[in-house]
């Protein structure tokens, strides 16, 4: 699982349904977006048997070969698409979510109504190469991880409530009621209406703030796929500091212009340290200074109910393995223990009514050893649910007993950060 | 509007290159690369400098395609698009530049905020047009040496986005000049519409710059080099504009031309602030 060196290829393919028009491919390799195309009688043929399928009212979902992953989905009967991954430790799973996010990311950027109601091929390609910046970003190696938990990548910055406040009050100054402020793609603080914005706008929204190019300040129209897929609304974000964005979603008001820099300097002046000190903290996800086991090498942690994680792999960042290894270790580990042995998060689609009964057999912990085996070699994963939580662990060293010890530790300490 | 001033007039040309112009030109690099700015900073001199800072904002206009995005990016030492993909909604950059008053020697620190909005969102949201004119102190318009069609359009823009707007700066930039062996527009050309609508004209070229030793990372340096004449010309034309509408300067009837050596050397600028 997830040796160095052993480096996949993803392709992601969109097509109209109804006529089987290729609206776009996307591709990776080795976590970076490559210009490699499939052959036009292979796109023909995927979607070929997919049509087949339901022609004959079979759903065909997945696929496998030796080395790749092939899942189908379609979309209000409108639009197709296909994934095929020859990613080590790839999933159904892993591909599936993808497909939602890629569907979720074109809604945002073209709308619902575009994409249910195709009149212009050409003119829709043509919008949808607005979302190509995204949809590449779910394909290549991100540091993020909202994409796979579908929770919200946040960190947590050392004087949150001093931030909170400012934006709180801000935010009632744009007269808007939705404000956070995003480092590097990852939510530092957020009004509580943008902390009610549903999936799958909650992850896709600070995704789209940290992976378009710098700019001073936009006014970025968007569909939320789930609260507002055909009316669209306005993103407005100011960069702050480099790297600091503060988001508005609102209505036709109040224009970008509003929001001048003497404004900006009226709220924000006042905590410039807290915030020049959340700009590092992007891979980092906790405070400097948080005290963590010298063991851990990389942790998730995901709040189920409030559909929020910390994803970092910085700890001890000196040590092997690196920390692209370390990410594909705890992403294929989530997979795992998501897709076989803990419960479906609530909410989530896979979640079936009759599981309930087996839920107070379900395990509270699991633990894997990857790579090399024999004592002292190979990396330790262990997970542990406790009530809305869910801890993931990458170590090194421990021995596999302690492993259990030091995920409870480390969940009890972090427990108030999330 | 007043008529525009002689180039080189108002803002000394290549103070820039001059031992002075590159110790203010540091505190818009780091590293020889170019220093980006959020909106919550401004550039920093050594302290016994204080200088005053005069902010405009500048909206770029012009046909799909023309190149607004890579001058704008250009002009901010970032990396230009390679491929076409028309901007989605408004997008703002900021500027600063350091320049000198040719009447009063004095260093005044440029901040020009840069709008840009692609064509399809202006159509199809009624709010961006107003949006970006709003309070704006210059419009660029753009054509692209290598689209006939767009230079044709430059009357239609001018009246359509500044028709109502005396007193702003409009300036007409050329695009694509480092295309001018294919272009679609003659010098002769040109010279017509020159006559015709008196506006300041520049010609870029928005390609990437030298890079540093790496490779990989734009000179920030030699992108300055590469856009100082229209950053002058910017700033030129947005200095001279504040005086003749703080009356301290005549407003030039058409058929005199603006005299480069009247000005008075009080500074009108309302808005400046010194810079801390
Ligand atoms: N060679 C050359 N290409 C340019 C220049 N300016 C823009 N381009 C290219 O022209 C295309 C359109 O430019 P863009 O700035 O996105 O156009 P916009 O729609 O006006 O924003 C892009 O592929 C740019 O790389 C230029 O000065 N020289
Ligand atoms: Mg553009």
């Amino acid at each position: 699982m997830g040796e160095e060196g052993t480096k996949g290829t993803v392709h992601l393919l969109c097509l109209a349904a109804s006529s089987g028009v290729p609206l776009f491919c996307r591709s990776s390799r080795g976590g970076a977006p490559a210009r490699q195309q499939l052959p036009f009688s292979v796109i023909g043929s995927l979607n070929g048997v997919h049509m087949f399928g339901q022609n004959l009212e079979v759903q065909l979902s997945s696929a496998r070969t030796e080395d790749t992953t092939v899942v189908w989905k379609s979309f209000h009967d409108s639009i197709t698409l296909i994934v095929l991954s020859s990613e080590e430790g790839t999933s159904e799973l892993r591909l599936e979510r993808l497909l939602q996010m890629v569907f979720g990311a074109m809604v945002l950027l073209v709308g619902l109504e575009e994409l249910t109601n195709i009149r212009n091929v050409e003119r829709l390609k043509k919008e949808l190469r607005a979302s190509y910046r995204l949809i590449d970003s779910f394909l290549g190696d991100s540091e993020l991880i909202g994409d796979l938990t579908q929770c919200v990548d946040c960190v947590v910055p050392p004087e949150g409530t001093l931030l909170q406040e400012a934006l709180s009050g801000f935010a009632e100054a744009a007269a808007t009621a939705f404000g956070s402020l995003v480092v590097s793609g990852r939510v530092v603080a957020a009004t509580e209406s943008w902390w009610r914005l549903g999936t799958p706008e909650a992850v896709l929204l600070p995704w789209l703030v940290g992976s378009l190019p710098p700019q001073a300040a936009r006014d970025y129209p968007v569909y939320l796929p789930h609260g507002s897929p055909t009316v669209p609304h306005r993103l407005l974000t100011l960069t702050l500091l480099p790297g600091l964005e503060l988001c508005l979603l609102c209505g036709p008001r109040p224009p970008l212009s509003q929001l001048d820099p003497q404004l900006l300097d009226r709220w924000w002046q006042p905590v410039l340290d807290p915030l020049r000190a959340c700009v590092p903290l992007g891979p980092r996800a906790l405070p400097a200074g948080f005290p963590l086991h010298m063991d851990i090498l990389g942790l998730l942690l995901l709040h189920l109910e409030l559909k929020r994680c910390l994803f970092t792999v910085e700890p001890s960042a000196d040590q092997e393995p690196s920390p692209e290894h370390r990410r594909r270790l705890l992403r294929a580990f989530y997979t795992l223990v998501t897709a076989s042995h803990f419960p479906p998060e609530p909410g989530s689609p896979e979640e079936k009514v009759e599981d309930a009964a087996q839920r107070s057999q379900v395990p509270r912990a699991c633990y894997l050893v990857s790579g090399p085996e024999g004592p002292g070699t190979g990396w330790r994963l262990v997970a542990l649910q406790s009530g809305p939580r869910r801890l993931l662990l990458l170590s090194a060293q421990s021995p596999t007993h302690a492993l259990r010890g030091l995920a409870t530790h480390t969940l009890h300490a972090l427990t108030p950060l999330l | 509007m007043a008529r525009p001033p002689a180039p080189g007039s108002v803002i000394v040309p290549d103070w820039h290159e001059s031992a002075e112009g590159k110790e203010y030109l540091a505190c818009i690099l780091r590293k020889n690369c170019r220093r980006v700015f959020g909106l919550l900073e401004r550039p920093v001199l050594p302290p016994p400098v204080a200088i005053d800072t005069a902010s405009y904002k500048i909206f770029v206009s012009g046909k799909s395609g023309v190149g607004k995005t890579a001058l704008v990016a250009k002009l901010a030492g970032l990396e230009v698009p390679v491929a076409h993909h028309e901007t989605t909604g408004i997008q703002t950059t900021v500027v600063f530049w350091p320049a000198k008053l040719q009447a009063s020697d004095r260093v005044v620190m440029f901040r020009f905020e840069f709008w840009d909005c692609g064509e399809s969102a202006l159509k199809k949201f009624d709010h961006m047009l107003p949006t970006c004119k709003e309070k704006t102190d210059a419009f660029l318009f753009l054509f692209s040496f290598t689209d006939r069609a767009s230079f044709e359009d430059l009357p239609g823009q001018l009246a359509r986005v500044a028709g109502e707007a005396p007193g702003i700066v409009r300036m007409v930039i050329g695009s694509k000049f480092d295309q001018y062996m294919q272009t679609d527009v003659p010098e002769r050309d040109l010279t017509a519409f020159r006559q015709a609508w008196k506006l300041p004209l520049l010609r870029v070229k928005s390609v990437p710059g030298r890079r540093l030793a790496d490779g990989r990372t734009l000179d920030g340096r030699a992108g300055l080099a590469d856009i100082a004449h229209v950053l002058n010309g910017l700033a030129e034309q947005l200095w001279y504009q504040d005086q003749v509408a703080a009356g301290l300067l005549p407003n030039t009837s058409e058929n005199t031309p603006a005299d480069p050596y009247s000005q008075p050397s009080g500074d009108p600028r309302q808005r400046a602030a010194p810079m801390s």
